[in-house]
């Protein structure tokens, strides 16, 4: 139901930035719904484990995600993330100390 | 304190990792395809002025000739304008557009040039397209820290470019 991962890399930088820790809820999506700002953990075929926020929603259930770095990998590189792919939301967020 | 009793964790119990990427080359931006795009549209406006002030202005050469040619400028024109759009809407940041806020109203500028030139065959609204495209190449590189120089390119038409000294 709930799983502590590490965050590696800075496409969400500043916001979440390289060794700040997540919970993440691995909850079934009809008990706890996506909406466009979460930030959920996937998983890529290429890439492996990300954690991205998603963006948007395409109309047959593709979730549309992106980062906020500008160069960050998107859905323009990855495509839609299946519901399927996704382990979960982040629902807890524990900031590097130094990190303001 | 959580973070610290996290890390212990951590270093026992080893938490998976989740890659917030960036290290793929979608970091790849540099303005010479817009530049160059643009430098091809006053090409081609050169060739049909070329074309046009011939002798066979009839035949089913010189219509195939005019169609190549305006075909090329409306593909550069708009390969210019989206090489643009990626480079302000991906790559250029708020810390980059509070030091060059003039970037949005050229940005706005190379689109409405852009489309001048397929709408038409001026060439100085073309060679206008050209500078501004230059002006936004000068931004790109500032952002970089990388200094600038301007040269004729070694082919017709030989107008000034922005290059990055590298």
């Amino acid at each position: 139901m709930l799983r502590i991962q590490r965050v590696q890399g800075e496409s969400l930088s500043p916001e979440y930035v390289e060794g700040d820790f997540v919970v993440i809820t691995t909850l079934p999506f009809f008990l706890c719904r996506l909406k466009t700002g979460d930030v959920i953990v996937f998983q890529d075929n290429t890439y492996g484990l990300l954690i991205k926020r998603v963006e948007g929603f395409e109309a047959d259930g593709g979730i549309l995600v992106g980062g906020t770095h500008a160069q960050s990998l998107s859905s323009h590189l990855l495509g839609p993330v299946r519901a399927e792919a996704v382990i979960g939301k982040v629902i807890w967020h524990i900031r590097r100390p130094t990190h303001n | 304190m959580i973070y610290h009793l996290l890390e212990k964790l951590d270093r026992k119990l080893h938490f998976r990792r989740v890659k917030a990427h960036c290290d793929i080359p979608c970091g790849i931006y540099d303005p010479i395809i817009a530049q160059i795009a643009a430098l091809t549209v006053v090409r081609m406006i050169d060739l049909m002025t070329g074309l046009e002030g011939g002798e066979k202005k009839d035949g089913l050469e010189y219509h195939n000739t005019i169609s190549r040619y305006i075909s090329v400028k409306e593909e550069h024109a708009e390969k210019a304008k989206h090489e643009i759009r990626v480079i302000w809407g991906d790559y250029l940041k708020a810390q980059h557009l509070e030091k060059h806020p003039q970037a949005h109203e050229l940005v706005h500028k190379i689109m409405q040039l852009g489309s001048k030139v397929r709408q038409s065959a001026n060439r100085e609204t073309a060679v206008e397209f050209v500078e501004a495209i230059n002006q936004f190449a000068e931004i790109f590189w500032e952002t970089k820290g990388i200094t600038t120089k301007r040269a004729k390119a070694p082919y017709a038409p030989n107008l000034e470019l922005v290059y990055p000294n590298l």
